[in-house]
């Protein structure tokens, strides 16, 4: 199934993507930039005078388990990625952000066909990254798991700037 | 051709071979298809793997195992075997029969002194396996 096939914009080849790319219980996963409001520590969302923000932390999502994986303890230094897509917020805990990778279109790999159950749902393809493959994450699948706990945030919450994580590039590989 | 895995022999096709590597842990992507739960980068490809022994309920053996990239009718596809190395055999048709298990898909078997070996139907692998 190609990206457009999943109700993705299929830009032209050479146009350019950017994805904040995150590890979850050891695997890289790639988020499209453009549904990325920002990255915030538990920390700083706990030491946020907003009385929403403790509802972001109850809401953050830990997609290890649905992905497989296992769960890993959380400190205040854990990383918080806020995202949005259609006027849905909601926010996913992550063990590490690596940064901004810019890439082509073409650069990225559709799921294989032989992928035939409801993770061509979770995911939009794959981007070599490193000397692994980073899974391109579905944010209206990752968003459809805060809708379906009622945790659809309306308002605007304190978040850091995207360009605090924005690395340099060079050739699809963060540097 | 011959390969082994959990210490049996099957054989599959030597033109859905595309190629023979060092086995190297696979990337899970926590999918729910049966059998296809990670993928393996070779290069600039990205293959999903097969998990031959988890469908036939054996273990892979040896601290070396291979990776046998076959050729799928989606797409090539790898899968873990033994670190025994594959070998080749010719047949002729006529020593081809019909596999009565029903453990794997086979396009049929033959006879290698009292062991039956049965030859992989590659294009079954994965579909709707259960």
């Amino acid at each position: 199934m190609s990206i457009q096939e999943q109700g993705v914009s299929a830009p032209s080849a050479r146009s350019s993507r950017r994805f904040l790319i995150v590890t979850i219980s050891g695997r890289y996963l790639a988020l499209d930039a453009g549904s990325v409001e920002g990255v915030l520590t538990i920390k700083e969302l706990e030491s946020g005078e907003d009385p929403a923000i403790q509802g972001v932390i109850e809401r953050t999502v830990s997609l290890v388990m649905q992905l497989g994986g296992s769960d890993a303890p959380t400190h205040p230094t854990t990383r918080v990625v806020m995202l949005t897509d259609q006027e849905v917020r909601g926010s996913i805990r992550v063990s590490d952000v690596h940064g901004i990778l810019e890439i082509q279109q073409a650069q990225i790999i559709p799921l294989p066909s032989q992928f035939i159950g409801v993770e061509r749902h979770w995911y939009q393809g794959m981007i070599l990254f490193e000397n692994s493959i980073a899974m391109i994450l579905n944010p209206t699948w990752v968003l459809q798991m805060h809708a379906g706990s009622d945790a659809v945030q309306e308002r605007e919450t304190p978040r850091s700037s995207m360009d605090t994580w924005t690395i340099g590039v060079s050739n699809g590989r963060t540097c | 051709m011959v390969f082994s895995i959990g210490g049996r022999r099957l054989a599959v096709k030597t033109l859905e071979v595309a190629g023979i590597s060092p086995w190297k842990p696979p990337i899970p992507v926590g999918s729910r298809t049966p059998f296809i739960t990670s993928v393996a980068r070779q290069g600039q490809a990205v293959l999903p793997v097969f998990d031959l022994a988890s469908f036939l309920r054996l273990r892979v053996q040896g601290n070396h195992p291979l990776c046998l990239r076959i050729k799928h009718p989606l797409g090539d596809m790898v899968m873990c075997i033994d670190e025994e190395m594959p070998v080749l055999h010719t047949l002729e048709p006529a020593a081809i029969q019909v596999y009565r298990g029903k453990d794997m898909p086979a396009e049929g078997s033959y006879a290698n002194g009292l062991d039956e070996i049965p030859i992989l139907a590659i294009s079954q692998l994965g579909s709707c396996m259960k």
